[in-house]
This record gives C-alpha cells, sequence and structure tokens, in this order.
C-alpha cells in the first residue's frame, strides 16, 4: 500500500474539527510558554475561537457523503457531529465561565485550558469513534484529563480528595470497561470494529454464549460510570462538591454527553444479539438514576452536591430516549442533551458567580439573594425551574419530547416514573428559587448581607456574564422556538446509517419473531 | 509428547504458579514495599507468558514498561512517602475479608466457565513471530493510526498535568507560609522558575 | 384575537420586569399592571360583543404549527364554555390588582407574577390542543406558588409547598393521560378536535377517564384530594386567595368538562353515579368542615369546597340543562367567593384578625365598616342561595337539572344550601351585629380602593340574579351540542348493553 492510495483511503479530513481544536490547544500552551503569565489576557479567547472553528467545521460535515476515516477507526457521521457540537460547546462555555474562577484561585489559567481542551478532544473522539482501540484510547484521553482537571486546585483538600477519588473509582470502572472490550475482541475472533464484530460473533456461533453477555455487563460498567448511572455513582456527589465548579460544569455535561454517545454507539452496533439483556439492564439504571438521584437531592445542603444528584436523576431522564430505541426515542435524547447543555451550564454559571463573590456554595447561604443580586437570582430560578421541566422553558420541552417518545414506544412504566419523579425534582429546585426569592431582608444570610456591589468590570468577569446570559437566553427561548433544533435532532437520527439501520432491524426482527422460529440469524 | 512441548509445559507450569503465587502475596502482604516488588514478579512472569506466546515483542515490551517503568515508579513513590502510620485494626476485619474472598472466587469462577465454555474462534493467520515488529509498525501507521495519534495528545496532556501537580505555586502573599512546607535546602531560584507556566 | 389575551399580560410583565428601577417605581408598576390588565378586560369585553351565541362551536379560532414533533400546536379558540370563564378571569384579575395593598414589599414582582398567572389562566382556556393546555396550566404554577410564599401569612411556606406538589401531581397525571389518549387512539394528535377517544376500548377509557378526573380533581378540589386548598386559602394574600378561588378552581371544572366529558363522553355515563356520589360528599364535608371553622377565611375556603360540589353534580348530570348550570354555578362561585375573600381581606387588614370569635358588631355605623358589612351580608345572602341575586339562579338550574338524573344526590346536596345559611349567618351574627369590643374601636379608615373590587362584585351579583339571561344564553349553543355528543353516546351504548 504506497502513501497515495493510503492517504486517500485515510479521509483524514473528517477530524478537521478535532484537529482546529488540538491545534488551539497547541497555540495557547506554546504561546503561553513564550509570553508568560500575561497571556492569561487572550488565551482564553483563543481557545474559545478554537472551539467555536471547530463547532463551524462540524457544520460543513453535516452532509458529508463518507463518514468513515481511518480505515474504519472513525465514523464522522450526523450522530457523531450532534454529540461533537454539544461536548465543544460545552467547552467554550466552560472556558468563559472559569477564567475569573482560575484567576481567583490563584492557578494558572492556561495549563487549566489546555487540559480542559484535552478533554474536549478526547470526547470528541469517543463521540465518532468506531472501533475499540479508538474508543479506548478517546475514553482514557477524557477520563484522564478528567482527572487532572478534578484535582487542580491542589492546594485545596477537598479537590484533591475529590481526585483522588474520581482517579481511583475511574480507574477501576476503565479496567472492567477494558476486560469486556477484550472479551468482544475475543469473541469475534479478533476484530476491532464495531461494524464487523456482530457479523463475527453471529459467524462464530458464540452469540449464545455467556461471554456476550459478561461482555456487554462489563461495558455497561464502564458506561454507567462515565454517565454516572445509579448504582455506578457513588463518586459524583463527592467528586462534584470537591472540584472547581467549572469542571463540575463540563463533567456534568461534555463528559456525560460523550458518555451517552458512547452507549448509543457500542451498545447498538456491537450488542444487538443480546439487546433484550441491554434493554433490560438500562432500563433497571434509569429507574434507579431517577428514584436515587432525585429523591437523595431532596436532603442536599450543599448547592454542588444537589446539582451533582440532580445531574444523576437528569441521565435517568435521557436513557428513557436510549432505552426505547425508536427514532424519536434517540431524537428525544439528543434534543434533551442539547437543552441540558443550556441550562445546566447556565446553572452552574450562577454558581460560580455567587461563589465568587460570597465564597459558599451552601444553599442557606443563598437566601433572600433577590434584594442583593436580581439578575443572579432570576437567571438561577430560571435554569433551576428548567431542569425541573415548567414551561415554557426548555426544559419542559426537552421532558415532554422524552416522555412522549417513550409513552409512544409503549414503555409506561419508565414514564411514569419519570413523571413522578420530576415533580420530586421540581419540589428541589423549587426549595433553591424559594431560598432567593421569598425569604425577606430580615432572614439573609450572612453572605448575601456582605454581598459586594456587581462590578462586571472586574477581569474575567465580562465572560462569565457573557455565558450567564447566553446560557440564559438559550434556557428561555429555545424552548418556545424549539423546531430548528427538533430539526437537528431528528435529523441527526435520519442521517445516521447505524441508527437507521437498527431501527430496520428492529422493525425485521418483530416480523421474523411473528413468522419464523428464532433459528435464522438475525438480519443486520 | 516431543520434549518441546515437554518443555513448553512445564515452563508454562511454573510462571503461571510464579505469576499466582506472587499476585497473591501482592494482595496479602501487610508490608507495601514487599507488595511492590512482589508486582514486578507479576509482570515479569506475564512477560514470559508472553515468551511461551511466540510474542517477544510484548514480552519485551511488557518488561520494559511495566517492570522497568511502572513498577520502579511505584517503589519511588512508596520510598519517597516513607510515613508510617499505624492503621487502627478495623473490628471485625475478617468478615469483610472473608466477603471480598467470596466475590472474588465468584468472579474467578464465572469467568473461567466462560473461558471454557466459549468456542474461542482462532485466528487462522500465520504466527507472526519475530516480524511482530514490522507487523504493528504497519498497524500503526494504517488502520491505527488515529488511536496512535491521538496517544499522543494524551501523553502530550499527562505531561503536562504532571508538571501542574507536582510544581510549587507562586503566590506571593502565601510565601512565608509556603516555605515552612518545603525543603530548606532547596535554592529560591527554582521556586521561582517553578513559578512561571513554562512546563 | 385570543391571542391578545394571552400577550398582552406578558407585555405587560417585560415591561415591569424589564425596565431599570429607576424609571419603574412601585406606583409606576401598579399603574401599568392596571392599565394592561383593564385593558385585557376591554378587550374581552369587545370580544364578548362580537362573540356569536348562536353557533355552538368553537369561533375567534387560530391555528399556528408550533413543535411538530410532538404535535403541539397553537390552536386557540373559545366556545360557550371558556367565554365566561375567560371574563371572569379578566375581572378579577383587574379587581385582584385594585385590591392590593399599595405598600406591599416587592410591588415589580409581585405585578409581573399576576399578569403571568393572567396570561396562563387566559392561555389554559383558550388552549385548543391538549399539550397546550398542559403547558399553561402548568404556567400558572410557579407564579402563584411565589405568590402565597411571598406575600402569605404566617404558614406560607408549608401551604405554597403544599399546593405546588398536589398541581404538580395533578399537572403529571394529565399529562400521562393525554399521552395515553393520543397514543392509544393511534392518532398521534393532541389537536382536540381530532381526537377520537371513543374508538379505545372501554376498560382503557375508563382509567383515561379516571386519570383525568384525579388530575382535575386535585385542582376542584374533590374531597380526596382537597386538602391544599384550606392551607393556600388561609396563607394566600387576599389577591391571590380570590384568585384562586375565583379563576384556578374552574380551571379543575373546566378541563374535567372538556376533556373528560367531551372527549370520553361514553365512559362518562359510566362514572357519572359515583361523581355525583362524590359531589354530595364534596357538598356536605364542606358545608359540615365550615361550620366548625373559627377563621373566616377557612369557612369562606370550605364553602368553596361545598361549592364545587354542585358544579360536579351537574356536571354528572350533563343534560343540556345541567351543563348550564354547571357554567352558571361556576361563574356564580367565581364571583361570589371572590367577593367574600375580599371582603374578609378587607376585614382583615383593618382588624388585623379574622377569628370569628374575637370580632364583634364591625357594623357599627360610627367606628365600624358599615359597607362593608353590608355588602358581606349580600354576599353571604347570594352564596347562601337566596333569590334575587345569581346564586340562586345558578343553584336553582343545577337542583332542577340533576334531579330527574340523580334524585337522591340532588336532594342530599340541597342540604348543603341550607348548611350554607348556617355557617355564614353564624360568621356574619358574630363579626357584624353584637356590640363591638373595646379593641376594635380604632379601626383604620377603609380606602375607596377596598371598596371598589366589592361594590363591582356585588353589582354583578345582583346583575346577574336579576337577569340571569345574560349569564346563561352564551353557553346555549355549547351546551346543547356537547350533550348532544353525550346523548348519541348513550345512544350508541344501549344496544350494546342489552344483549
Amino acid at each position: 500500500m504506497d502513501f497515495a492510495t493510503l492517504a486517500a483511503q485515510l479521509n483524514a479530513g473528517t477530524i478537521l474539527p478535532e484537529g482546529i481544536v488540538i491545534t488551539t490547544l497547541l497555540v495557547v500552551l506554546v504561546g503561553d510558554l513564550i509570553v508568560g503569565r500575561s497571556s492569561n489576557r487572550w488565551t482564553p479567547y483563543v481557545a474559545i475561537a478554537g472551539l467555536l472553528g471547530a463547532i463551524v467545521a462540524l457544520y460543513y460535515q453535516w452532509d458529508l457523503s463518507d463518514p468513515i476515516s481511518f480505515l474504519g477507526s472513525f465514523n464522522s457521521d450526523a450522530l457523531s457531529i450532534v454529540f461533537r457540537g454539544i461536548i465543544a460547546l460545552s467547552a467554550a462555555v466552560t472556558v468563559l465561565m472559569s477564567i475569573r474562577y482560575v484567576e481567583q484561585s490563584g492557578t494558572s489559567l492556561a495549563e487549566f485550558i489546555v487540559i480542559l481542551m484535552t478533554a474536549t478532544v478526547g470526547g470528541m473522539f469517543l463521540a465518532g469513534a468506531d472501533e475499540l482501540v479508538t474508543i479506548y484510547v478517546a475514553l482514557e484521553t477524557l477520563s484522564i484529563s478528567s482527572y487532572l482537571l478534578t484535582g487542580y486546585m491542589k492546594r485545596d483538600p477537598r479537590s484533591n480528595e475529590a481526585a483522588l477519588k474520581y482517579l481511583l473509582i475511574g480507574a477501576a470502572s476503565s479496567a472492567i470497561f477494558l476486560y469486556g472490550v477484550s472479551l468482544l475482541y475475543g469473541l469475534s475472533g479478533g476484530e476491532t470494529r464495531l461494524s464487523v464484530i456482530t457479523t463475527n460473533i453471529a459467524a462464530n456461533n458464540v452469540d449464545q454464549s455467556i461471554g456476550v453477555v459478561i461482555a456487554l455487563v462489563f461495558v455497561i460498567a464502564g458506561i454507567a460510570f462515565k454517565i454516572a448511572a445509579v448504582p455506578f455513582h457513588q463518586w459524583t456527589p463527592d467528586v462534584y462538591e470537591g472540584s472547581p465548579t467549572p469542571v463540575v460544569a463540563f463533567l456534568s455535561v461534555g463528559s456525560k454527553a460523550a458518555g451517552f454517545v458512547l452507549a448509543v454507539r457500542l451498545l447498538v452496533s456491537a450488542f444487538p444479539l443480546v439487546s433484550e439483556q441491554w434493554h433490560f439492564v438500562l432500563t433497571a439504571l434509569a429507574l434507579l438514576s431517577m428514584i436515587l438521584g432525585n429523591v437523595v437531592a431532596l436532603a442536599q445542603t450543599s448547592m454542588k452536591r444537589l446539582l451533582a444528584y440532580s445531574s444523576i436523576g437528569q441521565a435517568g431522564f435521557v436513557m428513557i430516549g436510549l432505552i426505547i430505541g425508536t427514532e424519536a426515542g434517540y431524537a428525544s435524547m439528543i434534543f434533551y442533551l442539547l437543552v441540558y447543555l443550556f441550562m445546566n451550564l447556565g446553572g452552574f454559571a450562577c454558581v460560580i458567580l455567587f461563589s465568587l463573590r460570597t465564597g459558599t456554595d451552601e444553599i442557606s447561604e443563598y437566601s433572600g439573594l433577590y434584594q442583593k443580586d436580581p439578575l443572579l437570582t432570576l437567571a438561577l430560578s430560571i435554569c433551576l425551574l428548567s431542569l425541573g421541566g415548567i414551561p415554557p422553558l426548555a426544559g419542559f420541552f426537552g421532558k415532554l419530547y422524552l416522555f412522549w417518545a417513550g409513552w409512544q414506544a409503549g414503555a409506561y412504566w419508565l414514564v411514569l416514573v419519570g413523571l413522578m419523579t420530576s415533580v420530586v425534582s421540581i419540589y428541589y429546585y423549587i426549595r433553591v428559587v424559594k431560598m432567593m426569592v421569598v425569604k425577606e431582608a430580615d432572614e439573609m444570610s450572612e453572605s448575601v448581607k456582605n454581598y459586594p456591589a456587581s462590578d462586571w468590570n472586574l477581569e474575567g468577569m465580562r465572560p462569565l456574564q457573557v455565558s450567564l446570559i447566553v446560557t440564559l437566553v438559550a434556557t428561555s427561548l429555545a424552548g418556545i422556538l424549539s423546531n430548528p433544533l427538533f430539526a437537528l435532532a431528528n435529523g441527526s437520527v435520519e442521517k445516521t446509517p447505524l441508527l437507521q439501520s437498527s431501527l430496520n432491524t428492529a422493525q425485521t426482527a418483530l416480523v421474523d419473531q411473528s413468522v419464523a422460529t428464532s433459528s435464522t440469524p438475525a438480519p443486520l | 509428547m516431543n520434549i518441546a512441548d515437554g518443555v513448553q509445559v512445564v515452563s508454562f507450569a511454573v510462571l503461571a504458579l510464579m505469576m499466582l503465587g506472587a499476585a497473591l502475596g501482592v494482595v496479602l502482604l501487610n508490608n507495601i514495599v514487599y507488595s511492590a516488588f512482589l508486582l514486578g514478579l507479576v509482570f515479569i512472569s506475564i512477560s514470559g507468558l508472553y515468551i511461551l506466546l511466540n510474542a517477544g515483542f510484548v514480552a519485551a515490551a511488557q518488561v520494559l514498561i511495566y517492570v522497568g517503568a511502572v513498577n520502579v515508579l511505584i517503589l519511588f513513590g512508596i520510598m519517597l512517602v516513607n510515613k508510617r502510620q499505624p492503621f487502627a485494626p478495623v473490628r471485625s476485619a475478617w468478615l469483610s475479608k472473608v466477603a471480598t474472598a467470596v466475590v472474588c472466587l465468584g468472579i474467578f469462577a464465572l469467568l473461567g466457565t466462560m473461558v471454557l465454555a466459549t468456542p474461542w474462534q482462532l485466528s487462522t493467520e500465520a504466527i507472526a513471530g519475530d516480524g511482530a515488529l514490522v507487523k504493528i509498525g504497519l498497524h500503526f501507521f494504517s488502520d491505527f493510526l488515529l488511536p496512535f495519534e491521538l496517544a499522543s495528545v494524551l501523553l502530550l496532556m499527562a505531561l503536562i498535568g504532571a508538571i501542574v501537580l507536582a510544581r510549587r505555586e507562586y503566590l506571593p502573599d502565601e510565601l512565608e507560609e509556603e516555605t515552612v512546607l518545603t525543603l530548606p535546602e532547596r535554592p529560591r531560584e527554582l521556586t521561582s522558575s517553578g513559578s512561571r507556566s513554562n512546563p | 384575537m385570543l391571542s391578545l389575551l394571552i400577550w398582552g399580560p406578558l407585555f405587560g410583565t417585560a415591561l415591569i420586569a424589564l425596565l431599570p428601577a429607576a424609571v419603574m417605581t412601585p406606583a409606576r408598576a401598579r399603574q401599568i399592571a392596571l392599565v394592561v390588565a383593564a385593558g385585557v378586560l376591554l378587550w374581552t369585553g369587545y370580544l364578548v360583543m362580537q362573540f356569536d351565541p348562536n353557533l355552538p362551536g368553537l369561533q375567534f379560532r387560530e391555528s399556528l404549527s408550533w413543535v411538530d414533533s410532538l404535535g403541539l400546536t397553537y390552536q386557540l379558540g373559545v366556545d360557550g364554555l371558556s367565554l365566561p370563564l375567560i371574563v371572569i378571569n379578566s375581572l378579577l384579575v383587574l379587581m385582584a390588582l385594585v385590591a392590593t395593598d399599595l405598600n406591599l414589599t416587592r410591588p415589580r414582582l409581585y405585578y409581573s407574577l399576576v399578569l403571568i398567572l393572567e396570561a396562563g389562566v387566559a392561555g389554559a382556556f383558550v388552549a385548543q390542543n391538549l399539550l397546550l393546555f398542559f403547558l399553561f396550566y402548568e404556567v400558572e404554577l410557579i407564579p402563584l406558588y411565589l405568590m402565597i410564599a411571598i406575600w402569605g401569612g404566617a404558614k406560607r411556606g408549608y401551604a405554597a409547598t403544599k399546593f405546588l406538589i398536589y398541581t404538580a401531581i395533578s399537572g403529571v397525571l394529565m399529562l400521562a393521560a393525554f399521552f395515553g389518549l393520543s397514543f392509544l387512539s393511534g392518532s398521534h394528535s393532541f389537536d382536540y378536535d381530532g381526537l377520537q377517544a371513543q374508538a379505545l376500548p372501554m376498560a382503557t377509557q375508563l382509567v383515561l377517564l379516571i386519570t383525568l378526573v384525579v388530575a382535575f380533581g386535585i385542582k376542584i378540589p374533590l374531597v380526596p384530594f382537597h386538602t391544599w386548598l384550606p392551607d393556600a386559602h388561609v396563607e394566600a394574600p387576599t389577591p391571590a386567595s380570590v384568585l384562586l378561588a375565583g379563576v384556578l378552581l374552574k380551571l379543575g371544572t373546566y378541563g374535567l368538562l372538556k376533556f373528560g366529558f367531551g372527549l370520553f363522553p361514553e365512559a362518562w355515563q359510566l362514572i357519572a353515579p359515583g361523581l355525583a356520589v362524590v359531589a354530595v360528599i364534596n357538598v356536605l364535608y364542606g358545608s359540615f368542615v365550615a361550620i366548625a371553622q373559627t377563621d373566616m377565611k377557612k369557612i369562606v375556603a370550605y364553602s368553596s369546597v361545598g361549592h364545587m360540589g354542585y358544579v360536579i353534580l351537574a356536571s354528572a348530570a350533563a343534560t343540556p340543562l345541567a351543563l348550564m348550570g354547571a357554567i352558571a354555578q361556576m361563574i356564580s362561585h367565581g364571583l361570589i367567593s371572590a367577593l367574600l375573600f375580599l371582603l374578609v381581606g378587607v376585614v382583615y387588614s383593618k382588624t388585623g384578625t379574622r377569628d370569628v370569635t374575637v370580632l364583634r358588631g364591625l357594623l357599627a355605623p360610627e367606628c365600624g365598616m358599615p359597607l362593608i358589612g353590608s355588602l358581606m351580608i349580600v354576599g353571604v345572602m347570594a352564596s347562601a342561595g337566596i333569590p334575587g341575586m345569581v346564586g340562586f339562579i345558578a343553584e336553582f338550574i343545577v337542583y332542577r337539572a340533576s334531579f330527574p338524573v340523580f334524585p337522591i344526590q340532588t336532594i342530599l346536596s340541597m342540604l348543603g344550601t341550607g348548611l350554607t345559611a348556617v355557617y355564614f349567618l353564624n360568621l356574619v351574627n358574630r363579626v357584624f351585629f353584637g356590640r363591638m369590643t373595646e379593641s376594635l374601636a380604632q379601626l383604620p379608615r377603609i380606602a375607596w380602593r377596598d371598596r371598589i373590587p366589592s361594590i363591582v362584585m356585588v353589582v354583578l351579583v345582583i346583575f346577574l340574579g336579576l337577569q340571569p339571561d345574560w349569564l346563561v344564553h352564551w353557553s346555549k349553543s355549547t351546551t346543547l351540542a356537547l350533550s348532544e355528543v353525550n346523548r348519541t353516546a348513550t345512544a350508541l351504548m344501549l344496544p350494546d348493553s342489552e344483549p
């Protein structure tokens, strides 16, 4: 194979967005190296420009005729494009939020941005990875950067503790994931490309083997750790509480989205032979996540822990879309993640702003905030109510679509549990709103009494303000003007061959079941 | 059974026993330095198994990376943190040990059954043997190009991260407090050079 | 046209909330809110003029596509069922705003919330798409929660949270029923017109209908689900109580008629006897509990529980006349309970207590509140169904229409009217007659601002009592058409039930 044909076969243009991010990362790194500390004034904006550039590049890939690249390692289909966009966008907003926070904590900004962007690159590659080795390397890129980010405030013992917990549990879970993946490799007779694995497993007559089920369980354990589904969630509250808040924002959106796209790709393309089993396991995970996440959130006193449990519950809602596996199901999952991006990041922007001004994350310290800072109160209220699914905010439409799709597919119990737990979630979200809005002047907390005058001209505050306003506007309007987002979500499902073929398989399997015996191999 | 097969069986048995014994030692011994050295023994046994499987390059890499780098790093870590802290004995610790043993044996039994019950598909390709290096190189630059290149980003980031975690921060207002914690013989110039963000 | 009812108040909200504090003084916020509410009321009046009472179907229809993927369309329309309720909504919001204390804290937030509430309720009454109705139904949740929680009484936090939880559960039950209705019937549309619930098996219909009854029953409130209402009423500030009793409870009965009866006429026939029994329980329970209360607001709140029972009874009977009675009773209850809450609010704000055992002789002409007392007596008479007032008309229609269908239940409900007289006479007797105690002698002056809303209400109560045609002629065609559906349903059912 000579070089020219190899280069043609690689089809390397598909990873242009990731290339842009990596280039920006290097520019930030080297620029900071040369210029020194004063580079803080421009590096974040270079990073944001790079991430937005990546999103633009993704936009031009929407209609790509040949998405498979790197000889099957990478699949830049519409599904991956949407998820890469979500991850890159969440990273961009996180950079905006983190400038002031990192400066205030006295750590260096450029390295923070570099590590964050590496995590983004890992997540973006994970979204398109179509082959086991790539999946694993991308997953580790994302994970290891996340561990580093978690422990970035190294003089803060809470941050150290969070990083250590995250590292230990994360390493264990990725070891289990790797074991599952290696079983897949063995069962398929030495094949790493996802699209071929199932064919080989079926051809080797090992599809009824216990090995496939064990591989499935191990793989799900690894994925569930990433998306923080109960019972693989134990790390979440501690890590969320201890880590720097912008990092938590990224973990709860970008990293989670990467976990979901990995789940879709791996489960749908590598495990169709045991689809009953994985649906069962995921249903259990979703129910547990919705119930436990939302119920435990009721008892939290720290805002970050509250958001941690709420994000567990939200992961449960999103999993409904994955489990039902219809066209509307996948689309609703994507749509929900899109609006979740805005509302959750908005919530975290408010938490960051509050803790910058008062130095605390306790919910009780928010009491009476309305009197001192109406804008922050409004923004946080809207984001929290949107997370709770109050119309006409974006979260309402997201939940409506998820439940709509779930009910359409006949997943009644999932939807009913989702509806009931979302009532519970309204309760604890409104508790925070009540704390801020309802309390009278004499019930104000100490930190609100000493609240500094809002000064947006401090260095690094403008970007935070921009991120706050952008997420606020998006959260308020993305629901009412949601048609473009719906079109995006539906379009990405329609244009993804993987999902389409799985939908067709499901239909033909239904027909097959009624017509023929199960001895015939399932069509692919 | 000819003599080559015999040697193979015997060496496999020896290596396997060595590996299992050392691995149990890693887990069960109380002295962490012994555990670290035994871990090295486990890695070496595994590389022996690779040699038995005709994978000389992987065996060499195993020794180089795991014994030469990872294990030595672990030993460094242990020796630098030589703080001896007596653990308070946990009451009814045997219970959790028994539970752990049961779980481990259960998983072992499950995986063992799975390995034996599965009709594994053996690769039909010729064994690469000494040509493995070339083959691996070919793969790295054709169908595994992407993960290979991505790993370089991963390594770069790990390098930066390690430096970020290891270096001392320059904080003017906390300088006095920091000097208390640092080694007295450490020259001041190093402190300030570490403060700049160059890795 | 109808959009203006929704977007007008929202525009007012945006104006009040977003303009800088220097421009938007409390007085100006109040002016803007009043102007917007008055404008909406005028516009409602104009719509009433344009409304053709002889057409049975929806009028002033608006139809825009919104979120196609969900089947959520922006479909508005108004018929004889919703028109009176819209009028009540616009009227009571204006009255509540007028009656609002001038010195209340955080005026901008307050006026914004009231206007959002108005928009949400108007939207729910005109929505012709199930999901759109659900959306507006939920929109109204947070403003009212905040109104109770911020400007409420001593136990406001508890009451507000209880209200929130109950209403949110009611919302999700409703959504589940709507989903079931749309998907099981295979229509995959949520437009009210396009739904074909009758095609479903009867068991499914029953399950869906009962889910809906529970969902709306929480809002109405039906007796086992009513516990949030007294708490919410007692703790809520006067304007919120007025809106809650006058308008928001009607969302429940409206939903029951529109979505329960309107979409499941056959299944409705099956549950109607049970519903009538529940109605009787509501009436008797509400009345008896009201007798035992000493808090004036609680008495009015429990009388609300009782009077909403009449609406249920009439809805269960479901003859054209009964439906008309249900609508009339909704309007009458909206006016009367709003009037009573306004008056109790005045008494409370001037005397500082609502305890029946403490208040005495407020009717005293010199230092008491004679006008308020007289208005109260009129309101109480109306509530007890004295002829010449709107309460009598509505209750008479309800009894007249329900008796042929459910004779025993109707007779038992009539007891409720008698009991109403008992507890309200008791209230008036203690609070307004007798010798005034010394501690009450120095009452602050009552401003016209406090009196005007009550006077307007009393005028309406008496006017509609003397000229009942104005009360019912809007809904004649609609109720006829609605019960026509019902009759055909019964006719269809009869051959089924015979063999």
